[in-house]
């Protein structure tokens, strides 16, 4: 592990710690949301980041986990520390499943294809009654609880879920740096040459969306025991399109960028709540500006700034390219 | 070594190679010659397993290829480096070399020694091997390309107009490679429209055109051949 990705995580537990101990409950809460949201959008980076796989369908396989979740601890009256891990394995086969057949497609047709996904979890998740309790939900999912430690309130749950974010990030940093990572971005830039070097090309993308939904399977289990009720509304395209939103802001193709884009895109209703309505308007033009002028998000900004200070007027820089083309 | 027999290639209701047959044996250097469109690079992704097979076969080292992915294919020992170079913007040149091999074999000395091997090849790839791939010139993206090709440890290797979009001393330095690479032993099949260059590195080489293979025969013959003469050479 390279002392840039230790400091990263390291930066986690220090700021999200710091943070926990001045927030107000409410802050506290969003902060909660937050992290969440930030450890789905690290699992997107392997599809849409790495491998330039679009997937509208990425709050569906958070959904899936946490339904899992929710059934196991409230009907089976299994202990959440049993139902989690049964639930992100459920959820990652069935991502692997469904990646199959649907990754044949590419661009748009793929886009279209995860997105109805979504929709069609949702569908399920309103009309079968007797499971999910259709619109209702499912009310009562147990707290975690930790060495008869029981994380009741947001800041001891924030502990714990920046603790799971450390380890997804630590994951994710090792897998980018390893040959598996490589060849993600090698298909992402050029299939047929990808091949052409002897890999795999299918087996990476079921590989990587599997991965992302992995990661979205760790999301939902942290989101029904954190927020201990799960409905279907909380889990429509709507929000596969905000993962996908944050990734972008933040900057594809990086795990920093993941988080930061999470964060971002978490508080920034709540900073710009004067604005009403007008909200949306807003978030709008700024996507835009953000796609026109910052393609590579935050993290692009960042280290385009840092590199000028240190060598003017220098092309051979390792500046990365926008991830070339995603069709 | 690699033999296509009565090869037929057709994108939908367009044929492109009309029953090619192609020997290559091993350790020498085969050109493939003719102009735009005349089936070369058709032939080589057909080869490498990126087109499918209409009718005919080809057959490597005695196995028929027929069943075999392209990815298994780079496995068994045949490595292509494509026309337009196609390297990996996104990744660095150590990183495009490396993955090469690493999806099947895992890093260990062995790459670190094959890694050596091109950098003492394309001393220039060293210089940069901390770059991104966009960020190199056309010349180092074509060495680069040729490079990864090598890192698969191949029996055979494809070259797709390796002097394409080149300024002529660097065509000149990438051929004087390939030179260097044949004479090493390796089995060399390489499709150019710089006919000088290719018949240059060449020991036999085909005519192609419009899909059929027109000539054939050793390189210095065809160099004085009247028909390649005027076709290609331009005298």
């Amino acid at each position: 592990m390279s002392i840039r990705t230790l400091l990263g995580l390291v930066a986690i537990l220090v700021i999200g710690g710091a943070l926990s101990l001045v927030l107000s409950d409410y802050s506290l809460r969003l902060m909660n949301l937050a992290v969440v949201s930030a450890v789905a959008v690290i699992g997107l980076n392997f599809a849409f980041g790495y491998s330039g796989l679009i997937s509208l369908g990425h709050s569906a396989f958070a959904g899936l986990s946490a339904y899992c979740v929710a059934i196991l601890t409230t009907k089976l009256g299994l202990s959440p520390w049993v139902a989690m891990p049964v639930a992100i394995i459920a959820t990652a086969l069935s991502a692997a499943l469904i990646g199959y057949p649907l990754l044949r497609l590419k661009g748009h047709y793929l886009a279209l294809a995860t997105l109805g996904f979504n929709v069609s979890f949702t569908i399920v998740a309103i009309n079968w009654l007797d499971l999910t309790g259709g619109t209702n939900g499912i009310a009562g999912i147990p707290h975690l609880s930790v060495a008869g430690y029981e994380l009741s309130d947001e800041r001891s749950f924030l502990w714990f879920a920046l603790i799971s974010l450390t380890l997804v990030a630590a994951a994710a940093a090792a897998i980018h740096r390893s040959r598996h990572g490589r060849a993600m971005i090698a298909v992402r830039d050029d299939e047929i040459a990808a091949a052409m070097a002897g890999i795999d090309v299918t087996g990476v993308k079921v590989a990587a969306f599997t991965l992302a939904g992995t990661c979205a399977a760790i999301a939902g289990c942290l989101f029904a025991t954190h927020i201990r009720f799960v409905a279907p509304e909380d889990f429509n395209y709507a929000h596969s399109i905000t993962y996908l939103a944050m990734l972008i802001v933040g900057g594809e193709g990086s795990i920093a960028g993941a988080i930061i884009g999470a964060v971002v895109l978490t508080f920034l209703p709540e900073w710009l709540r004067v604005l009403g309505d007008a909200y949306l308007l807003f978030f709008g033009l700024m996507m835009l500006v953000i796609l026109v002028i910052l393609p590579t998000g935050i993290v692009g900004l960042v280290r385009r700034i840092s590199l000028k200070r240190r060598s003017p007027g220098d092309e051979t820089t390792n500046v990365p390219a926008r991830a070339g083309a995603h069709s | 070594m690699l033999t296509c027999n009565d090869l037929t290639v057709a994108y939908g209701d367009i044929v492109a190679l009309h029953g090619v047959n192609i020997t290559v044996k091993a350790g020498e250097t085969v050109a493939l010659i003719g102009a735009n469109g005349a089936g070369k690079t058709t032939l080589l992704q057909t080869i490498s397993g990126l087109n499918k097979v209409k009718s005919g076969d080809i057959v490597f080292e005695s196995s028929s290829l027929a069943t075999i992915p392209s990815e298994r294919r780079v496995r068994l020992g045949i490595a292509h480096a494509p026309e337009g170079r196609r390297i990996f913007p996104g990744l660095t040149v150590e990183e495009n070399l490396s993955l090469a091999t690493a999806p099947w074999r895992r890093w260990s000395q062995s790459i670190a020694d094959d890694l050596g091997r091109v950098f003492d090849l394309f001393p220039r790839l060293k210089e940069r091997r901390r770059q991104l791939g966009w960020s190199l010139s056309g010349g180092e993206q074509q060495m680069l390309a040729i490079g990864r090709a090598l890192m698969a440890r191949p029996r055979i290797l494809l070259l797709d107009e390796p002097s394409l979009g080149l300024a002529p001393r660097l065509a000149e330095e990438v051929y004087e490679r390939v030179k260097l690479i044949g004479e090493a032993g390796m089995t060399i099949l390489v499709v150019e429209q710089n006919t000088v260059l290719a018949l240059a590195v060449a020991n036999r080489g085909y005519v192609l055109e419009t899909g059929r293979v027109v000539l054939e025969g050793a390189a210095k013959d065809l160099k004085q051949n009247s028909r390649v003469r005027e076709a290609y050479l331009g005298r």
